[in-house]
């Protein structure tokens, strides 16, 4: 790809006299703003390595006074972690792959093309946001169940790949992708599907990674759905160990943290390979240079 | 733009992709692999729900496969969300072999089998008056017995020496409680006196032991408004919600009495048995111990079932599992199966040792002991008219108590709303 | 050059009789530019099928209950419009629907101008250490609600919290983080916030990054100011993806259940119950299953009128 000339906002400073203060105006800003957000994440990771009793003594302390990876231990031989963090990883990968397909080829439909029950599918698709979870639980269950996708891993994705949001995020993008390279391509003689898929697609990566940090993390802390349909605890997912933590009366709260630090690791991970892709992608939607 | 190599790869990628899907919906798609459907059963499923890590099954399991060469598949089931999935598991044909159930639920309360041999097995000895029967059957037996009971900051008492009483028969009353706790409170510089569980079962002791009935269900199986006794009750306990004796948050807003008693600044708290084993490894920094509960002037507490074991009629798997809940429930393993798991027992009879290296959580157990046998009988009615309404057919999902206690304490509404309120909404579900 | 912002997927950009000279002889009619639809249509077949399956099938279940009294064992008996005239006639219904507007009114503004800001700054080659600040921003939306109601009741308990804490060791009095059904509530607007900023950061990150570069250095020519660079191109170029955050964050707030239950409990006492958590109480946790029904098909409803209100306005601006 030839090297596009980056906007003077993403160019490297190249020593002007004005980029220092803007360089220490942003930073400090974006500094007081990450402390911000970071103390109570902060007491939530650092409460993790406090031995149980002195995660609610008073006064409250944010860094622990003596520092035990026993939370971390317990909530590992509590339940079967790296059988459930297999599954739930095949259920993530699945769900994610066939979502990313589904909403890239109906966001795309719905911004390119004119037709009238098209703008009525796109109110439809929003709809599905629109009501609580448990109104729909229990009628879901009932079809799953007659669809004979009870008690397994696909009875758990199925129903999840439909997603307004990332049907709308492929739909906004594909908005500002110009027409002229729509009929550019008709006019090559390309087919619909075909320049979908080998011009659209590709234009649309940053989205598509997007999509993928949002959908993996959906399908990892679901908690109820599969709790629901999968009957065999040789296919429980993460979230269904770490409840398993909070008891009906009391919650082991220092097994609890553990446990959360643990499954929250995978989606950090996920999250920075694919954040990297999108800040470093240099696009500029087909327009050319 | 796009070189054709560009899009020979993308075309490559696209396939690979698409393939990689059909082989993950291929992997997701094979479900649990059939069991077998032979004569000879060979595993049965056991459905529990714990959070701590209780051995007390598992050991018993693998006695019971040496035993009868059965093997048991203890799951554990999460408990927000558990009674859902009996539900759903219902409608789906697939409900366990056995279970340790919260709470019996009509849609599969007919496919339980007649636990009456086990219950009426003399050598067992269980507590009759906690069972309930129904046309001479017996549909579930309750894995162990809970009681509601007072906890104290012991370093706090002991700072300010104030003293306590420790023999249940010579207990303290309400009054004598809170002025000790007053005292303490005042000379130590504590925050409050007493945090007290949110919940509407906990709130039923508070009732019984100031000489209140409570809510009862009728002669005509529906609850009746309360006595003069409970109402006043009510409207004490509301008052003492006033920050300085008890903070509000705790019943308006749903703040942790867990979490406010560990922190230390709490003279005492109001729960139950179930803390003992969370306290005896969570709470490092004072010492804490279990007190007498408060009789106003009845002795008296919340005596509630905890998991209830049933065992359901699953076609080949029925006898098997029959045999399991049997095995649990005799005279010895049930004692191994209560030390262990820190459970009161709910045979009569038995000498427990408790593996808890804690004096104060064994003499937390020695006491709840002594108060179980000191309890009014008002204390298991609460409990009993719960499964008096399911065997009916009836059910009650959510005890409007609690969120009607949080708007009158609140000061949404007066104490004769509030238990209006709780009648009418008790009623409404059971019509 | 067109300009690709406001650009609507509606008008057709070249006519057909614009380029016949280049155009390959075909084999198959010639469609006119507003009328594909096999494409559009198998583009969306798998949606439209997953749709029908897992979405119109439930709700027409869940439609017929609420005009029965079912209450999720045995048999579900007809009762007509009773559930809705009783749904209309609950004051308790009405308190919860004001509250979540208040509410909502409150989050999502908060949540569009930080999510933005601070995606921003994550874009901008200024801000350094980025690395970190990411982690930090991307955190507070993996966490579960029963994680950050333990996180936002230790920092605002009005009992043992730490800002409490802090003030009073600063000499002040301890403010009633609980027990002020105002004050509770703007502690849910703030754990909302913190916690939703990643998704709408990360929206708007993949939209900052897709302005086109010669704007930029268009408006640098002629001496624009960063501030005015934001306002007169950047605003404008990422609009499809504001009025995408506007309403999902809308939607979603407007949905609230766990969070706040675990922050407050709809508390104090039931002050700040949402309509949500009014639909599970009086409904699903009562078994008046019918009646849950009705109002979340009220809520659906009130929704869906929100949702096609912002669709319209949007589409005159991008039109």
């Amino acid at each position: 790809m030839t090297a596009t000339r980056r906007p003077p906002e993403l160019r490297r400073p190249r020593g002007r006299t004005g980029d220092v203060p803007k360089a220490i105006g942003a930073s400090s800003i974006m500094w007081l703003l990450v402390v911000v957000y970071a103390v109570p994440a902060l007491w939530f990771v650092l409460s993790s390595f406090k031995p149980a009793g002195d995660l609610f003594t008073y006064p409250l302390t944010l860094f622990p006074k003596h520092w035990t990876v026993s939370g971390y231990t317990q909530a590992w031989t509590q339940f079967d972690f790296a059988r459930y963090f297999v599954n739930t990883l095949i259920v993530a990968i699945a769900a994610t792959l066939l979502t990313i397909v589904v909403s890239a080829a109906t966001g795309y439909a719905l911004a390119k093309y004119n037709n009238w029950w098209l703008k009525a599918f796109a109110v439809c698709i929003l709809a599905t946001t629109m009501l609580p979870s448990e109104t729909i639980l229990a009628p879901l269950f009932l079809v799953v169940r007659n669809l004979g996708l009870y008690n397994s891993l696909s009875g758990v994705v199925a129903p999840a790949v439909i997603t307004a949001t990332g049907t709308f995020m492929f739909r906004q993008f594909f908005v500002t992708v110009p027409n002229d390279l729509l009929e550019a391509a008709r006019i090559d003689g390309s087919g619909e599907l075909s320049t979908f898929v080998r011009i659209m697609i590709p234009l649309s990566r940053p989205i598509i990674m997007t999509l993928a940090i949002f959908s993996f993390q959906w399908r990892w802390n679901e908690f109820l759905w599969p709790l629901i349909i999968l009957n065999d605890p040789k296919q429980f997912t993460l979230q269904i160990g770490v409840a398993s933590i909070v008891g009906a009366q009391n919650v082991n709260w220092s097994v609890l943290l553990g446990a959360s630090v643990m499954s929250m690791v995978p989606l950090l991970a996920i999250y920075l390979i694919f954040q990297k892709y999108v800040m470093s992608a240099d696009l500029n939607a087909g327009l050319k240079d | 733009m796009a070189t054709s190599a560009t899009v020979r790869r993308g075309l490559a990628r696209w396939r690979w992709l698409s393939a990689g899907v059909i082989a993950t919906l291929a992997l997701t798609a094979c479900g649990s692999g059939s069991d077998d459907g032979g004569s000879d059963v060979k595993s049965i499923t056991f459905w529990y729900s714990t959070s701590a890590q209780d051995q007390g099954y598992t050991d018993l399991a693998k006695e019971f496969q040496a035993k009868e060469g059965i093997s048991v598949e203890i799951v554990n089931v999460p408990y927000d969300g558990y009674q859902d999935k009996l539900r759903q598991a219902a409608q789906a044909n697939s409900l366990p072999d056995t279970a340790s159930v919260p709470s019996l639920d009509t849609i599969w309360v007919n496919q339980l089998q007649d636990l009456a041999s086990t219950a009426n097995n003399t050598t067992n000895n269980i507590n009759k008056d906690l069972i309930t029967v129904q046309d001479g059957k017996v549909l579930t037996i309750p894995s162990d017995v809970t009681a509601a009971g007072l906890f104290i900051n012991k370093s706090l008492f002991d700072k300010a020496k104030v003293a306590y009483p420790t023999d249940p028969s010579k207990t303290w009353t309400w009054d004598q409680f809170l002025a000790a706790a007053d005292q303490v409170r005042t000379a130590t510089k504590a925050k409050y006196d007493l945090v007290y569980d949110n919940s509407p079962a906990r709130i039923r002791a508070w009732v019984y032991t100031h000489g209140g009935k409570g809510f009862q269900l009728g002669a005509d199986n529906k609850y009746a408004a309360p006595d003069a006794t409970t109402v006043q009750a009510l409207s004490d306990f509301a008052k003492l919600n006033n920050d300085v004796t008890m903070p509000k948050s705790v019943w308006t807003s749903g703040a942790d009495p867990n979490a406010l008693f560990k922190s230390g600044q709490v003279v005492a708290y109001y729960s139950g048995v179930w803390q003992v084993a969370d306290f005896a490894d969570g709470i490092t920094n004072f010492d804490w111990a279990s007190v007498p509960t408060p009789a106003q002037p009845v002795h008296a507490t919340d005596i509630n079932l905890g998991g209830k074991v049933v065992a359901f009629n699953n076609g080949d798997k029925a006898a098997a599992a029959k045999k399991w809940v049997d095995f649990i429930f005799q005279r010895d393993n049930y004692t191994k199966l209560a030390q262990t798991n820190g459970y009161l027992p709910i045979e009569k009879g038995l000498t427990l040792t408790y593996p808890f290296k804690k004096q104060a959580a064994l003499d937390a157990f020695a006491l709840y002991g002594k108060e179980m046998e000191l309890a009014d009988p008002i204390s298991a009615s609460g409990q009993a008219a719960g499964t008096k309404l399911l065997l009916d057919g009836k059910s009650i999902s959510e005890d409007p108590t609690k969120a009607e206690m949080a708007k009158f304490i609140n000061g949404q509404q007066d104490v004769q709303k509030t238990v209006d309120n709780i009648v009418s909404g008790l009623n409404q579900q059971i019509s | 050059m067109v300009d690709s912002v406001r650009q609507s997927a509606e008008s057709p950009s070249v006519p057909d009789d614009a380029a016949p000279a280049r155009a390959k002889p075909r084999w198959w009619p010639r469609k006119r530019y507003n009328r594909y639809t096999a494409a559009p249509l198998l583009l969306i077949s798998v949606n439209l099928a997953l749709f029908l399956l897992f979405f119109v099938w439930p709700v027409v279940i869940g439609l017929n209950y609420s005009f029965t009294s079912y209450t999720g064992v045995g048999t579900a008996p007809y009762v007509g419009l009773d559930n809705y005239q009783k749904l209309f006639g609950d004051s308790a219904f009405y308190a919860a629907l004001w509250r979540t507007v208040i509410y909502t009114g409150a989050v999502v503004p908060l949540t569009f101008i930080t999510s933005l800001g601070v995606a921003y700054l994550l874009v901008s080659p200024y801000a350094k250490g980025k690395t970190v600040a990411r982690v930090v921003f991307f955190l507070p939306w993996l966490i579960s609600p029963i994680i950050a109601g333990v996180i936002w009741r230790w920092l605002f308990g009005e009992n043992v919290g730490l800002v409490n804490f802090v003030i009073t060791e600063l000499g002040g009095k301890a403010v009633p983080w609980q027990s002020n059904a105002n004050l509770s509530l703007m502690v849910v607007v703030l754990a909302a916030t913190w916690a939703n900023t990643a998704f709408n950061m990360l929206l708007f990150v993949a939209a900052l990054k897709n302005v086109p570069v010669s704007y930029y250095e268009a408006a640098d020519l002629d001496g624009a100011s960063a501030w005015q660079k934001f306002r007169r191109i950047t605003l404008p170029a990422i609009a499809p993806t504001s009025f995408i955050v506007v309403l999902l964050s809308t939607l979603h707030t407007m949905k609230e259940y766990g969070l706040i239950k675990a922050l407050n409990d709809g508390g104090p006492g039931s002050e700040n119950n949402l309509i949500v958590q009014y639909i599970y109480l009086t409904g699903f946790r009562r078994g008046h299953i019918g009646y849950a029904s009705a109002a979340s098909f009220i809520l659906l409803l009130i929704l869906m009128i929100i949702a096609v209100v912002q669709l319209l306005a949007n589409r005159r601006k991008e039109s």
